[in-house]
C-alpha cells in the first residue's frame, strides 16, 4: 500500500523543521520512506514540489538556500516558524470557538479548526477550563453560519489573497447570456447570505461588483500582476444595497389599506389615517420600489411621484394580461 | 470534520506540540481539545510513530497509547507552536469580526472577541494581512436578538407579533425558543404554541416581542443541519411552475427549486414545491412582465385578479 500523504507531509515538515542546515533534495529523498518509493526522478520531483506547496499553505516558511556547489537546499527555520507568544483567556477562547464555527466552506472550516488547534497547542485553554466562569449560560446562544456553496468561492478567495487576475463568464441579472469578464479581484464580501466580489474590470476599465451565484463556469487564473491600483477602501455593500433599492433617492406618497403592509409602515416617514379603511404613508423611495409595491396588489395605491405611479400601473397591466 | 491529508498534517503538527507539554494525556481530553473524534485521534496516533524528526531517517516519534492515555517517550524540541498560515488567520479573524459586529450580541462576548482579535492580529503578523480581503456582515435586529438570547438562556416563553409576508399580515403567538442562528439574516427556531409545530422566525419580521414569565417547554426536537438550507420542501408539497424571461432569472437565486430549465430567449422554466402555493401570489405580482405562473392555474388566476382589482383603483 502506498504511504499515506499525511505521513509523507508530516515527515517532510519534521525534517525541515528539525534541521539546522539546509537539506538538499537528494538528502530528503533518501531519508523519507515515501520518496524512496516514489519511483523515477520525474515522479519524485512532482511529488516534492507539490508537498512543499502544501506545507507552505499550512503556514510553514520554507527557505530555499543556494549551496556553494550550486545545490539547492531547504529548511524551515525555527524562529521564522514559531508562533509569537499569545495568551488567550477562557472567555476569549470560547468566543473564538463560537465564531470559528461559522464556516461551512471546506477550506475555511479546515483552516479555522487548524488555527484553533495551533492555538490550543500553544496553550489556549478549553472553554470551561479557566476560572471566572459563570455557571449556566454565560454566552450568547447564537449559532452563526456562513454558506459558501458557490463553486467560484474558493478560486476567488485565493485570487484575492494572492492578488492574481482572473477570468470568468458572468451573466448579469437581466442578461440572457453570460459574457466573459477579465477581473482583478480585490475583496469578497458576504451580505445577507450571498457572496459578492469587487474588483477592477479590465475591459470596462472600472470598478465592478459581481455576485458569485451569477458566475457561470470556471474561474481561471491569469498570469501576471494587477494593473490597476487597489483602493484602500472598497464599498461592496453600498453597491449591493443600491441594487437592492435600499438607498433612498427621494420619497413617495402611497395609500395603504389599514392593517396591511407592515414592512411599509415600519419604514414610513409619516402615517396618516384617512378614515375610510385606508392610510396615507410617506415612504423613502429608491431603485426597485415599484416592483415591491406591486407585491401588495390591491392594498396599495401610489399617489406620487407620477413616474412611480406609471411604473406600477405598467407592471400591473403586464400581470393582468397573464 | 473532513479528514483530508492537509487537515490531518496540520492537526498532527499541533498534536505533537500539545502532547509534549502533557505526558500521559487522556485520549478523550485530547480529542475534545482538538475538536475531533477519538477515532480520528487514534488514526493520527497510528501515523505519528512512522514520522521521524531527522533526515537520517532515525529518531522516529516514539508516541504510543494504551487507548486511555498517550505517552511520548522521546519528546523533541522540534515540537514548537507553529505560526498561523494566511488562511488560518483569515478564517478566524473574519469570523470573529463578523460575529463581533452582530447587533444584540452580549457585551461580554463582544469584548472577548475584540480582545481575541487584537491578540490574533498581533500574533499572526503578516499572515493577518489577507484577512481584510474577505468580509462578512450579519443582519440582525439588536433588540429582538437580545430578547431571544435571554429567553433561551433563562428558558422562558416569548410572545411575538410576527409579520408573514406570504399573507401580508401580523399574527400574535406564543413561542418556546429552541435556538438562535444567523445565516445572512438572523433567525429563531421555536416551538410555536399557536400552530403546535416547529417554526423558523426571521428576526427582522418580528414587529414586537415580550419575554413572558412562563417557562419555555418545547418538546424535544432534532436540530436541523443548518448547512442544508432553511427551506426544505416536502415531497408531497404541491408543485408550482414559473416561466421567467431574462429579467426574472433572479427567482432561481432566491427560491429553492427542483429544476431550472433554460429557455431559448435566455429565460428559465422553474419548478418548485411549496406547502402553500397561494403565498407565491406576491412573486407573480412582482414579476410583472418578467415572468408568469404556468401552474397551478388557481395561483395564476389569483395573481391576475389581484392585478385587475389594483388597476381599478387607478381608474383603469
Amino acid at each position: 500500500m502506498a504511504i499515506a500523504k499525511a505521513e509523507r507531509l508530516m515527515n517532510l515538515a519534521l525534517c525541515l523543521l528539525g534541521t539546522r542546515r539546509p537539506l538538499t533534495k537528494r538528502e530528503l529523498r533518501s531519508s523519507i520512506e515515501a520518496y524512496i518509493e516514489a519511483g523515477n526522478d520525474d515522479a519524485f520531483n512532482r511529488m516534492f514540489e507539490r508537498d512543499k506547496d502544501d506545507l507552505r499553505e499550512l503556514g510553514l516558511v520554507i527557505e530555499t538556500v543556494e549551496g556553494i556547489e550550486g545545490d539547492v537546499g531547504y529548511l524551515a527555520r525555527r524562529d521564522s516558524n514559531r508562533l509569537p507568544p499569545i495568551t488567550l483567556d477562557a472567555e476569549e477562547a470560547a468566543a473564538l470557538g463560537l465564531a470559528a464555527k461559522i464556516w461551512q466552506q471546506a477550506r475555511l472550516a479546515g483552516a479555522a479548526s487548524g488555527a484553533l488547534q495551533k492555538l490550543r497547542a500553544a496553550g489556549m485553554p478549553l472553554a470551561g477550563e479557566g476560572a471566572s466562569y459563570d455557571a449556566g449560560q454565560p454566552h450568547s446562544a447564537l449559532e452563526p453560519r456562513i454558506p459558501a456553496h458557490e463553486a467560484a468561492f474558493e478560486p476567488l478567495m485565493l485570487a484575492c489573497r494572492d492578488r492574481r487576475p482572473v477570468v470568468f463568464d458572468y451573466r448579469k441579472s437581466t442578461a440572457a447570456h453570460p459574457e466573459q469578464r477579465q477581473v482583478e479581484p480585490w475583496i469578497l464580501e458576504c451580505w445577507r447570505g450571498h457572496w459578492y466580489v469587487a474588483g477592477w474590470d479590465r475591459e470596462r476599465k472600472a470598478e465592478r461588483v459581481f455576485r458569485l451565484s451569477r458566475i457561470t463556469g470556471k474561474v481561471r487564473s491569469r498570469q501576471g500582476k494587477f494593473t490597476a491600483p487597489v483602493p484602500d477602501h472598497v464599498t461592496v455593500r453600498e453597491t449591493v444595497e443600491s441594487w437592492a433599492g435600499e438607498t433612498a433617492t427621494g420619497t413617495a406618497r402611497i395609500k395603504l389599506r389599514a392593517e396591511h403592509g407592515y414592512p411599509l409602515r415600519a419604514r414610513a416617514l409619516t402615517v396618516r389615517a384617512l378614515g375610510d379603511g385606508w392610510d396615507e404613508l410617506e415612504i423613502p423611495s429608491g431603485h426597485g420600489l415599484d416592483a415591491w409595491l406591486v407585491e401588495f396588489g390591491p392594498d396599495v395605491v401610489v399617489l406620487e411621484p407620477a413616474e412611480l405611479r406609471a411604473e406600477v400601473i405598467d407592471r400591473l397591466r403586464a400581470v393582468a394580461k397573464g | 470534520m473532513a479528514t483530508n491529508a492537509i487537515d490531518q498534517t496540520r492537526r498532527m503538527l499541533s498534536l505533537v506540540t500539545y502532547l509534549r507539554e502533557r505526558p500521559g494525556a487522556r485520549v478523550g481530553d485530547v480529542a475534545r481539545a482538538f475538536g475531533i473524534t477519538e477515532d480520528e485521534l487514534i488514526a493520527d496516533l497510528d501515523v505519528l510513530p512512522m514520522c521521524g524528526t531527522s533526515f537520517r531517517g532515525g529518531d522516529l516519534l516514539d508516541i504510543d497509547t494504551d487507548g486511555d492515555r498517550i505517552w511520548w517517550h522521546n519528546p523533541d524540541d522540534v515540537a514548537e507552536p507553529l505560526r498561523l498560515a494566511a488562511d488560518e488567520a483569515t478564517a478566524l479573524l473574519v469570523a470573529a469580526r463578523a460575529v463581533a459586529t452582530l447587533p444584540g450580541l452580549r457585551e461580554g462576548d463582544r469584548q472577548a472577541l475584540l480582545r481575541a482579535t487584537a491578540k490574533l492580529e498581533a500574533a499572526a503578523g503578516e499572515a493577518a494581512g489577507a484577512s481584510s480581503r474577505l468580509s462578512v456582515t450579519f443582519e440582525s435586529e439588536g433588540g429582538v436578538f437580545a430578547d431571544v438570547d435571554r429567553a433561551i438562556a433563562e428558558r422562558r416563553r416569548l410572545w411575538l407579533r410576527y409579520y408573514s409576508p406570504a399573507r401580508d399580515e401580523l399574527t400574535e403567538r406564543e413561542v418556546d425558543p429552541i435556538r438562535l442562528f444567523a445565516v445572512g439574516h438572523t433567525y429563531m427556531e421555536a416551538w410555536c404554541r399557536l400552530s403546535e409545530a416547529r417554526r423558523t422566525f426571521r428576526l427582522d419580521r418580528v414587529a414586537e416581542i415580550k419575554l413572558l414569565d412562563a417557562p419555555a417547554d418545547p418538546p424535544p426536537v432534532e436540530l436541523r443541519d443548518l448547512s442544508e438550507g432553511l427551506v426544505q420542501p416536502a415531497a408531497e408539497d404541491p408543485e408550482v411552475s414559473i416561466e421567467v424571461g431574462p429579467g426574472g432569472r433572479w427567482v432561481a437565486e432566491y427560491y429553492p427549486h427542483d429544476s431550472a430549465e433554460e429557455l431559448p430567449d435566455g429565460g428559465l422554466r422553474i419548478t418548485l414545491r411549496t406547502p402553500d402555493p397561494a403565498s407565491l401570489r406576491r412573486l407573480a405580482l412582482r414579476l410583472g412582465g418578467d415572468g408568469r405562473i404556468v401552474a397551478p392555474q388557481a395561483l395564476a388566476d389569483s395573481a391576475r385578479q389581484a392585478a385587475d382589482r389594483a388597476l381599478a383603483a387607478y381608474g383603469e
